[in-house]
């Protein structure tokens, strides 16, 4: 366990000491206080909204940024040492292959949840100081499911750091995958709700498949008191599943996505030639 | 140190040792033993199975047959066996963000090792002026240095190094085979993956030739030379280029592999000696 502390504490230090930790936490402190001001103005107040409408307005960016950059680095992890040659010799040392991947793995998730936690713990900061009328308690419940997702979308993009040859096969699959359940997944879903008979039930289901999906389903079951936002999809929820039932069948399946990708990857990470 | 698990009469021992990626046979039934505290070269072109042996003694990549390090086998029981290993990449692979002195702190850290060795690897490597630098700073001396510091930081009885000399100038070079002749007779077991063959006849106690991932040669540097002796080709090119000879023997079916220039050093000449078969060998002038 010892080696897993050290490894995950240099990945950590590794990231204090560059640049894109430090550009990725100014990028969302940025976003977190532009949207929350550009939202008051578009209303025709300028002036900062409270926590609920900047949680709101950052959900559907932050599930785009936030798995962008955890895919992304998690990818560059495994492949990266393979490329550079650091795989072999790490792998010499007397560690089982997976402490060096669990080690990894936390290092490099704490690393963008403590960049995201920093950006919008300052944004908060800021909102609070500005605004009379405080959700606070919402704002770090939306934070806690950024993190999570920030914890799958790390354990995937390592699992795609194991299975690639190189680091830009590896980003390219990262990219990918972003690209399939940012965009592709919610396309696919409409078309396919469009298409047949499927509702409630059927819904549901497909959205668990999808971490993103799960994260802003749960956050906006966390928002929104009548769920309207979700159309058909939120009466579903309310009155046949209950709020309650909806929010542990999500949180299981999310705890679930962050056990899986990462379980995966050192399965196969067991069974490599490198 | 860690004790073996039964009594210990070799460092290092290897039965049948295969390997294959793919359908590529990389490794094929090699065996040998190294004594405690000798130094061992192992001698082979590019492809010939060294690395991967390397990997195979450090239990990196899995592989068929046995392999013992102090007793204890690294098939089962790999994470032991990797303590009783310290590894010098052949390119040095420490982060080169890292100072020096960080560098050899997550090194010792990995192997449970005290604090105090960092200092005490850096005075070894005569690093210490060097302690604040980014490995990324340092001369290929100077880091390979580094690198031999990081794989004694534990003080390990056996030291693999994997080409250690092939990015070195000739003074680093010097600096290194002393600082080999110096780490063996403290009594450590070494073995040495190389194709750079100078000073070999003083660094190395025994020999290990390997051809296609077959062993070819198991033996001192004197019992080499003997073998060779018997076998020598001399061949007069009669104004010839040896590429161009070689050509013409293999036009001809004969194997160009046996057929060296004159000018080459006497090292390479018994490697390639060494690693033909002595039954078909044919003198020709």
């Amino acid at each position: 366990m010892n080696a897993v502390i050290t490894l995950a504490r240099k990945e950590v230090r590794e990231a204090v000491n560059s640049t894109w930790l430090i550009a990725y936490a100014v990028l969302f402190t940025l976003l977190a206080l532009g949207l929350s001001y550009l939202g008051e103005r578009n209303l025709g107040s300028v002036g900062f909204e409270n926590f609920s409408r900047t949680t709101a307005s950052l959900l559907n960016l932050c599930l785009l940024l936030a798995p962008l950059a955890a895919l992304t680095l998690g990818s560059g992890a495994i492949a990266g040492d393979r490329e550079r040659g650091t795989l072999t010799y790490l792998l010499s040392q007397p560690l089982d292959r997976w402490e060096l991947l669990i080690g990894k793995y936390l290092g490099l998730a704490a690393s963008i949840a403590l960049a995201t936690t920093l950006g919008f713990g300052v944004a908060g900061v800021v909102i609070a100081l500005q605004t009379s009328a405080m959700d606070l308690g919402t704002y770090l419940l939306f934070l806690a499911l950024v993190l999570a997702l920030i914890v799958v979308m790390t354990g995937i993009g390592l699992a795609l750091s194991v299975v690639s040859k190189s680091r830009v096969q590896a980003l390219g699959l990262a990219m990918l995958v972003w690209f399939v359940v940012a965009f592709v997944f919610d396309l696919v879903l409409i078309g396919m709700v469009s298409a047949t008979s499927m509702h409630g039930g059927g819904l549901l289901a497909a959205l668990l498949l999808n971490p993103i999906e799960i994260v802003r389903v749960l956050a906006i079951i966390q928002l929104e008191p009548d769920l309207q936002i979700l159309g058909p999809f939120g009466s579903y929820l309310l009155e046949r599943v209950g709020r309650t039932n909806a929010t542990v069948i999500l949180s299981a399946a999310l705890l679930m996505w962050m056990a899986l990708p990462v379980t995966v990857a050192a399965w196969l990470f067991e069974s490599r030639e490198d | 140190m860690e004790a073996p698990l039964a009594s210990v009469r070799h460092a290092v021992s290897v039965r049948h040792l295969s390997k294959s990626y793919g359908s590529t046979r990389v490794l094929d039934d090699v065996s040998f033993d190294v004594r405690p505290g000798t130094c061992v070269a192992l001698l082979g072109g590019n492809g010939a199975g060294k690395t991967t042996t390397l990997k195979c003694l450090l239990g990196v990549v899995p592989f068929q047959g046995d392999i013992e390090v102090e007793g204890v086998p690294v098939q089962s029981r790999g994470k032991d066996a990797r303590r009783q290993i310290g590894y010098v990449p052949q390119i040095p692979a420490v982060g080169e963000q890292d100072t020096c002195s960080d560098a050899l702190s997550f090194i010792a850290e990995l192997r449970s090792v005290g604090a105090d060795r960092v200092g005490w690897a850096l005075r070894m490597a005569d690093l210490t002026a060097q302690a604040r630098m980014k490995v990324g700073e340092l001369s290929g001396g100077m880091r390979q240095r580094l690198a031999l510091a990081a794989a004694l930081l534990s003080d390990p009885p056996v030291l693999l190094l994997d080409e250690p000399a092939s990015s070195l100038d000739a003074q680093s070079r010097r600096e290194l085979h002393e600082m080999i002749a110096r780490l063996r007779g403290e009594g450590r077991t070494i073995i040495l993956s190389t194709h750079v063959l100078d000073h070999l006849e003083r660094l190395a106690d025994q020999l290990l030739i390997l051809d296609r991932g077959r062993l070819a040669f198991d033996g001192s540097v004197g019992e080499l030379s003997s073998r060779v002796r018997g076998n020598r080709l001399v061949v007069n090119l009669n104004g010839n280029s040896p590429r161009d000879f070689m050509q013409a023997l293999l036009v001809a079916g004969i194997g160009a592999e046996r057929v060296t220039s004159a000018g080459l050093p006497w090292e390479e000449m018994l490697l390639a000696a060494s690693t033909s078969d002595p039954a078909t060998q044919e003198e020709r002038s």
